[in-house]
């Protein structure tokens, strides 16, 4: 009983936290509710007998990426420079299109999902994920390794003055 | 026990929010945060399925998203710093060329 009571309150968090995303003008505002989202996500994975990647969840979404998206905007010092409205036409399309999708989704869902519960409990402690991780995924990982150091060196590459290409002048622009 | 597929009604709003973001907003690290909550809303299905099923593999494909998720974050926002050192606004209607 107190599981429900818990679901029902984190997932209207996250889903209040994810709106404020996409309604608010202000990206710091919007990253900030993005961590609070990712927060009740992370509960959302201890009710779903998954500590460990609820671990993970805080420390490397809300923890890392979100500082970076953070640092980023702040960076660029956008929360003075005012979002031009969207074009109605755009607006309307967007909302329109993107309700119908999520009814369809829920349809579906609710059609063809599984409605049963799961029998026994499910063991995914850290020590299962990583024996399985290391025996059956070893070769996923070494390759995610690898393309992390390569969005390391093209992150530096794009963002850095000195390497990125000159500035508009008037003598390049075809 | 929470049925699962309350879950995944959870995880189909949230992908609906994040869908709704990237085509209605114009900034670019909104609509790149709009990204990461749809990510996140497909890890909870993954999660969710997982438990259902008593398999392991789900768990382990999260982990793969986040970390293809971060390498996705690093590199989209230095394009987005790029950007803006080159045209001084992160709209994305004004960066509609894939050149200078």
């Amino acid at each position: 009983m107190i599981s429900f009571i818990i679901f029902f309150f984190f997932a209207a968090v996250a889903v209040i936290f994810a709106a404020m995303v996409v309604l608010h003008r202000n990206p710091v505002v919007g990253a900030l509710s993005l961590v609070a989202s990712f927060f009740a996500l992370a509960v959302m994975y201890v009710l779903l007998e998954a500590p460990f990647l609820a671990a993970l969840q805080v420390i490397v979404y809300a923890g890392a990426i979100m500082v970076l998206f953070l640092f980023v905007i702040m960076l660029l010092n956008l929360q003075h420079q005012a979002e031009p409205h969207t074009r109605p036409v755009q607006q309307f399309l967007g909302y329109t299109s993107s309700a119908a999708f999520g009814l369809a989704l829920i349809y579906y869902l609710a059609k063809y999902g599984v409605t049963k519960l799961p029998e026994g409990p499910f063991v995914s402690d850290a020590r299962t994920v990583g024996i399985k991780m290391f025996e059956a995924y070893i070769f996923p990982f070494e390759m995610v390794s690898i393309l992390l150091l390569a969005a390391i060196v093209g992150a530096l590459l794009l963002s850095g003055r000195t390497g990125a290409a000159p500035p508009v002048t008037g003598e390049n622009k075809l | 026990m929470i049925p699962t597929h309350w879950f995944l009604i959870l995880s189909a709003i949230l992908f609906t929010i994040g869908v709704c973001g990237v085509l209605t907003r114009r900034n670019g690290i909104t609509i790149f945060m709009c990204i990461e909550l749809m990510v996140n809303a497909v890890n909870l299905t993954f999660v969710a399925y997982a438990r259902q099923f008593h398999q392991i593999h789900g768990l382990l494909f999260v982990f793969f998203v986040m970390a293809i998720a971060a390498a996705e974050a690093a590199v989209g926002l230095a394009i987005f710093i790029s950007l803006f050192h080159h045209r001084h606004t992160i709209d994305v209607d004004e960066a509609n060329l894939m050149r200078w």
